[in-house]
């Protein structure tokens, strides 16, 4: 199984990557996700050429990993097919958009997977940051990127929740694991909404610094 | 410069696309004007993008990509534009959207008591329980002093406004939990235009407490 999906062209660190999936025990795929150099230049392909086979290749880099992502929250594999349609149309549309010194390619392709869920399951509106808003305040601090510095690639969001205190973890992971808003967290733990909110600050607030570098345990 | 923030479990609650549509709206705003929490948003997105990255992958459809690349054939590819012809110039384009079309910004909202004008935002919320609301309070009006059912987040868009925790100004968000009871006041010079974004019904107390409720202004 393990070198059924394995590559022959990745380097040493994605062996070694690999090889930590398999003794962690966490992942039950085992072949590391697509590099984000190679889906930025994929994805620099579509925006300035409109190059279909660049689409093609994202696709089948991408495609398997979101619909599996949108399954792991609960879609059935009907409505994430249907999804994924909808994430890789918004993809070709809005290539020219996507910001390598902004966001990395899954941040992208998180949020535009979070938004076709949003509008496809929950028929809401569900208003969003206007990118281009004249108003738009110049950032003052570091970009997301230059915070994690070269780290970004090898923090494993997992491992990271793991490091929390166990009653934080699961909150973090109610949140991006189960899609879940505070008031059904609270109605699931039989916890005030109140605690949970106050709970889920502590918990961002300490993910956010381990994800920064800033706590070593 | 901006001195009150959202708290951390909402601006992660609405990267990782959990939060009410109303809720949804103001942090959408208030990213907008405050770069910090933008920042702030962008980190809980990359976790979002790390958390697809660690999906296990599922098999898609073997005619998915077919359908994709016919659909991308006929697929007009539109302009990336500004979504709306600004006209209130501190409004970000995310609440202009929402609001009705006027030579002034207040133009056609309702009037209530004492000059205040306000207009409810329509967002289609599953939760009926949940309100957006623009307010604009004449200068040095004060509001009855209130209670809330839940949260209550008011963000400044023009002029400010006092209350018992201190001094919001023109980005600032202001936070009201259940039990807290304030009572605004609008500046004097200028007064206060907001959008209150709240859940439940509002609790006013004092001697028109009662009418008040009433009107549910």
């Amino acid at each position: 199984m393990f070198l059924e999906n394995y590559i022959e062209t990745v380097d040493i660190s994605s062996k070694l990557q690999a090889i930590t999936y398999r003794q962690d025990k966490v992942f039950s795929v085992l072949k590391p996700a697509a590099k984000d150099k190679e889906l930025t230049f994929l994805i620099g392909r579509i925006a300035s050429f409109k190059d279909k086979t660049a689409f093609s290749e994202l696709f089948k880099l991408v495609g398997p990993r979101i619909k599996g992502y949108l399954m792991k929250l609960g879609s059935s594999d009907v409505a994430a097919e249907d999804i994924l349609q909808e994430v890789m149309l918004t993809v070709w549309r809005k290539s020219e958009t996507f910001d390598r010194s902004k966001a990395a390619v899954s941040t992208w392709l998180f949020t535009i997977a979070r938004n076709k869920r949003i509008d496809m399951l929950r028929k809401e509106i569900r208003p969003q940051l206007d990118p281009l808003d004249p108003m738009l305040s110049p950032n003052q601090e570091a970009a997301a990127d230059d915070i994690y510095g070269s780290n970004q690639e090898a923090i494993k969001i997992s491992k990271a929740i793991e490091q929390l205190p166990t009653d934080q973890a699961v909150l973090i992971k109610m949140t991006y694991y189960e899609d879940k808003s505070h008031s059904i967290i609270a109605d699931e733990l039989k916890m005030p909404l109140g605690t949970v909110k106050s709970r889920i600050r502590l918990a961002s607030t300490r993910l956010r610094k381990l994800l920064e570098g800033k706590i070593y345990d | 410069m901006i001195k009150h923030h959202l708290h951390e479990e909402i601006l992660m609650s609405y990267a990782a696309g959990n939060c009410s549509p109303s809720v949804s709206l103001i942090v959408a705003s208030h990213i907008t004007i405050c770069s910090k929490c933008r920042n702030a948003v962008s980190i809980y997105e990359d976790i979002g993008g790390k958390v697809l990255n660690e999906a296990s992958p599922v098999d898609v459809n073997t005619n998915t990509l077919d359908i994709l690349l016919d659909k991308i054939d006929t697929d007009v590819s539109k302009k990336n534009t500004l979504a709306v012809n600004k006209i209130f110039k501190n409004i970000p384009v995310v609440l202009h959207k929402m609001l009705p079309e006027g030579n002034s910004l207040t133009d056609s909202w309702k009037k209530g008591l004492g000059g205040i004008k306000y207009f409810d935002i329509n967002l289609a919320d599953s939760n009926k329980n949940s309100h957006a609301r623009m307010l604009s309070i004449p200068p040095g009006k004060k509001l009855p002093n209130h209670g809330h059912e839940a949260q209550e987040l008011t963000l400044v868009l023009e002029g400010g406004f006092s209350d018992e925790s201190g001094h919001y100004n023109a980005g600032d968000v202001a936070i009201e939990d259940e039990n807290n009871i304030h009572t605004p006041i609008a500046d004097s010079n200028e007064g206060c235009v907001c959008l209150v974004v709240y859940e439940g019904s509002l609790k006013f107390k004092g001697l028109f407490g009662p009418v008040l409720n009433l009107l549910k202004i």
